[in-house]
């Protein structure tokens, strides 16, 4: 039987519709476009975990779907969150705490003290602030289903600002069941207090995360300020998309497809000024430090002469030029605790005043005995700051007399390698680049880049039994003044024994489009709760 | 031919086997650490200890290449070392925009270089002759990124009529599925185009120059049939085997392709797996591209039988 044109033309039609039918389907349940804001973040999300992994990508999605205790607002002051009222002892050993009211996990369980300490007990397994705090911790006694207390052994200064903390490893809050795994395992279900839902029929994993509005969600009614406040979702749905190609998320954005990019790629920060659709803010005031890791094991840098070189040796400026461009995005800087914090200050900095000094660096490292041995730069080749880095570190160590190498690989090889303990002719290194966040810089305790104890330290495994006493001298202060005086000591004896040296410190705007607003700005994060589009 | 068939899937399982142990020693044997990168850069390395023995990285290469290929054997890739999912489950969830792009491009590449190539036959020496040519020497020598971010563009940016990223599965619709493949399809193809355009127009002046074209064309065969019916099909054997190479060339055309255009398809899944170390999923998507490459030259090497009924096994 031969078809017609008409039934060729029906038949169309009707295969059309019944391929169209689930997607318009799923058109009509899912928030309209107005309601949802499309974001790219600076890589995808693989860990779910913010109390298991460092990953700050995780770290977003807690802040999307968990709550804290406490949280630093925009003054870096500590403000209870989920907390309602709090108390110390008069001997500043018992800290009590009670949770507000209306607080519950998106399964509909109510919060308790049960799930809190549950929670903050898997923290103190896994992060260095709070192993700092726990060590001090006598006992976490569950007084009723709203009340807990932390009990110490002796006072400690940092209770409140280690519950708050903005860096990963996040202290939030989970049901008691899933805090209660093992610490060394990741946890997987996505069940928070939190101001959105994780999404897991709409996720593609490695595609897209989706978070709706909780409906349930119990706010503060202070306005939002920082890690505090009000978190109100003031959209239907946030996506985060996993965008690898930086130029495909510059036009998507241009394009209208997000609504927000964490990391521009500096080279294209004119192409969007120009766009009138296209805001640039910089929400990460603190940005980023660059640093220096110098492995202590093995000569030259287990000479203290030859650390001390790489300070005069390194001229911020041009790395950071060389990265970043425009000036309006970096600064160097010559503090250990870089220079936007709290506990910045130019003690001993008279090698950054100094400027560059080649000269001087090749005298140092003659006087450390270096004997003309290959120095092994580690040299993530993907990774543009660090690229770029290590090649002006390994010329102006020739330029120094230095026999610099560098060992090119892409950055997961880099971490690999940064393990290794051996000398560099079996495998080891002697210089790899890095960076930490200007946040976390300012904090000597829960900053792992400012330990100093040798091997179970962090890679470069410096040692100073002096640096590590001031970190709980800094620890125990009672007085942020106190902390301060603590901070300047520590810096004084760092930049005379030299644990890294600093790279300059930089913070790249964000980009959104113009119509989508309200971004709380915080550290190392992008919170999405006040975030509106219209 | 069906004990050539039977000797040919014989030795695709000793070809699979060669690439299973040469996957995972490569994998292993290179700089890098899943523990490392898992734990975050924050991490002591007492914590990224712990992670590399939870996850059975410690043990020798031997134990652990016996606990996958025993896995592979039961049809189980392994699990995801990030996610935790199946690496089965995962492939699974992007072999759709994969297959779309491959099926779309190999069609549009297909339509045009054929056509492309049999005019460029008929009309040899002249002017459209040497613009098929000249398009596909540039076809062939710019990179498919440059296409790609060129495309997206002018036809994304400048002139809004298509996204420029991501991907509609086809039960959202046929339009949007389309519309998402348009301009990676082309982006992709045209090195494919290029191939085949001057394989079938080279193939093409060879039968248009044997004797029985002239008797057909003395006998007043039409034009159109004459091409297509009479040169067309007895020039088919190499620009089949062209295009079987062609397919086989996509797959590593398809990762650039899917992460210029943001598509979720295995390309991407594989280079995330890769820059992250998530062994299982490069082994697994490997082993299944070799596969695939395997069974795509089987079916070129039984297709000529059927174009070119001379050819038996």
């Amino acid at each position: 039987m031969a078809a017609s044109r008409r039934t060729f033309v029906k038949g169309s039609v009707a295969t059309a519709a019944a391929l169209s039918a689930p997607g318009l389907l799923r058109a009509q349940t899912a928030p309209s476009k107005a309601r949802t804001v499309r974001a790219v973040l600076h890589g995808d999300l693989k860990i779910f975990d913010p109390i298991w992994t460092t990953a700050n990508m995780t770290g977003n999605h807690g802040l999307l779907i968990y709550d804290t205790l406490f949280g630093l607002d925009d003054n870096r002051d500590v403000q209870p969150q989920m907390v309602d009222k709090w108390n110390v002892s008069d001997d500043k050993k018992t800290y009590t705490f009670v949770l507000r009211d209306g607080l519950k996990f998106h399964d509909g369980q109510a919060v308790s003290s049960a799930d809190v300490v549950a929670s903050i007990r898997r923290w103190s397994a896994r992060d260095g602030a709070a192993q700092h705090l726990f060590k001090r911790v006598a006992d976490t006694p569950i007084k009723d289903d709203k009340t807990f207390q932390i009990v110490l052994k002796e006072p400690y200064g940092l209770v409140l600002d280690a519950l708050g903390k903005i860096e990963t490893n996040l202290p939030v809050i989970m049901r008691k069941k899933d805090a209660e795994t093992d610490p060394n395992q990741q946890v997987t279900t996505k069940v928070g207090s939190g101001p959105f839902v994780f999404n897991e029929d709409e996720t593609k994993s490695g595609q897209r995360y989706v978070y709706d509005k909780n409906p349930n969600y119990a706010a503060r009614k202070e306005p939002p300020s920082g890690m505090t406040g009000g978190k109100i979702a003031k959209v239907d749905r946030v996506i985060i998309e996993n965008m690898a190609d930086e130029q495909t998320a510059v036009a998507a954005l241009k394009a209208g497809e997000i609504d927000f990019y964490e990391v521009p790629p500096i080279d294209l920060l004119d192409q969007l000024e120009g766009d009138k659709n296209i805001k640039l803010d910089v929400l990460n005031k603190g940005g980023n430090v660059g640093m220096c890791r110098l492995n202590w094991l093995h000569p030259p840098f287990d000479k203290v002469e030859a650390r001390q070189a790489m300070l005069h040796l390194i001229k911020q400026e041009d790395i950071l030029k060389a990265v970043f461009g425009n000036p309006k995005y970096y600064r160097s800087c010559g503090s250990l605790f870089a220079c936007a914090g709290l506990m910045q200050s130019d003690v001993n900095t008279d090698w950054f005043k100094g400027g560059q000094n080649i000269a001087k660096a090749a005298e140092l490292f003659k006087k450390s005995g270096y004997d003309g041995r290959p120095v092994v730069i580690l040299q993530a080749t993907n990774i543009s700051f660090m690229n770029n880095a290590s090649l002006l570190v390994a010329q102006w160590l020739k330029e120094a007399g230095v026999n610099a190498e560098l060992a090119a690989s892409d950055w997961g090889a880099v971490v690999t390698r940064r393990a290794v303990k051996k000398p560099v002719a079996e495998g080891g290194w002697n210089i790899f680049i890095t960076w930490g966040s200007g946040e976390g810089f300012d904090n000597p305790i829960g900053f792992v880049a400012h330990t100093a104890n040798g091997d179970a330290g962090w890679f470069g495994w410096p040692k100073d039994d002096l640096h590590e006493k001031l970190r709980d001298d800094w620890a125990l202060a009672a007085t942020l003044e106190e902390r301060k005086a603590v901070a300047r000591k520590l810096q004084e004896n760092a930049w005379s024994y030299v644990p890294m040296a600093l790279l300059g410190q930089w913070a790249p705007p964000v980009a959104r489009r113009a119509n989508v607003g309200g971004f709380i700005p915080i550290p190392a994060h992008v919170p999405f709760w006040n975030v509106e589009k219209t | 031919m069906l004990a050539f068939t039977i000797r040919r899937l014989l030795s695709t399982v000793m070809v699979m086997t060669t690439v299973a142990v040469f996957i995972f020693l490569l994998l292993h044997l290179s700089p890098g650490d899943p523990a490392a990168i898992i734990v975050g850069d924050n991490a002591t390395p007492a914590q990224i200890d712990a992670v590399r023995k939870q996850l059975g990285l410690d043990d020798p290469l031997a134990v652990q290449f016996v606990r996958w290929l025993g896995g592979v054997l039961r049809g189980d890739l392994g699990i995801s070392i990030f996610s935790h999912e199946p690496v089965n489950k995962l492939i699974g969830q992007r072999i759709e925009p994969t297959v779309s792009l491959a099926a779309t491009t190999i069609l549009l590449a297909v339509a045009i270089a054929v056509s492309f190539g049999v005019l460029a036959a008929w009309k040899a020496g002249t002017w459209i002759d040497r613009l098929v040519m000249v398009l596909s020497v540039v076809g062939f020598s710019v990179p498919v990124f440059v296409v790609g971010y060129l495309l997206i563009y002018l036809f994304s940016i400048k002139l809004g009529w298509l996204p420029v990223q991501g991907y509609a599965p086809l039960a959202d619709g046929f339009v949007p599925w389309i519309r998402h493949l348009i301009l990676p399809s082309i982006a992709l193809g045209l090195a494919y185009v290029a191939l085949i355009a001057r394989i079938t127009r080279t193939t093409m002046l060879d039968v248009l120059a044997e004797d029985y074209m002239r008797t057909a064309r003395a006998k007043g065969v039409a034009t159109g049939p004459l091409l297509m019916k009479h040169a067309l099909k007895n020039a088919g054997v190499p620009i089949v085997t062209v295009i079987g190479i062609g397919v086989a060339l996509l797959i590593g055309g398809v990762v650039i392709t899917e992460t210029v255009f943001n598509i979720p398809g295995v390309g991407r899944l594989v280079v995330d797996a890769i820059s992250q170390r998530d062994y299982p999923i490069i082994q697994g998507v490997t082993l299944i591209f070799s596969g695939v490459y395997v069974v795509v030259n089987l079916i070129v090497d039984l297709s000529y039988t059927v174009i070119d009924p001379r050819i038996r096994y």
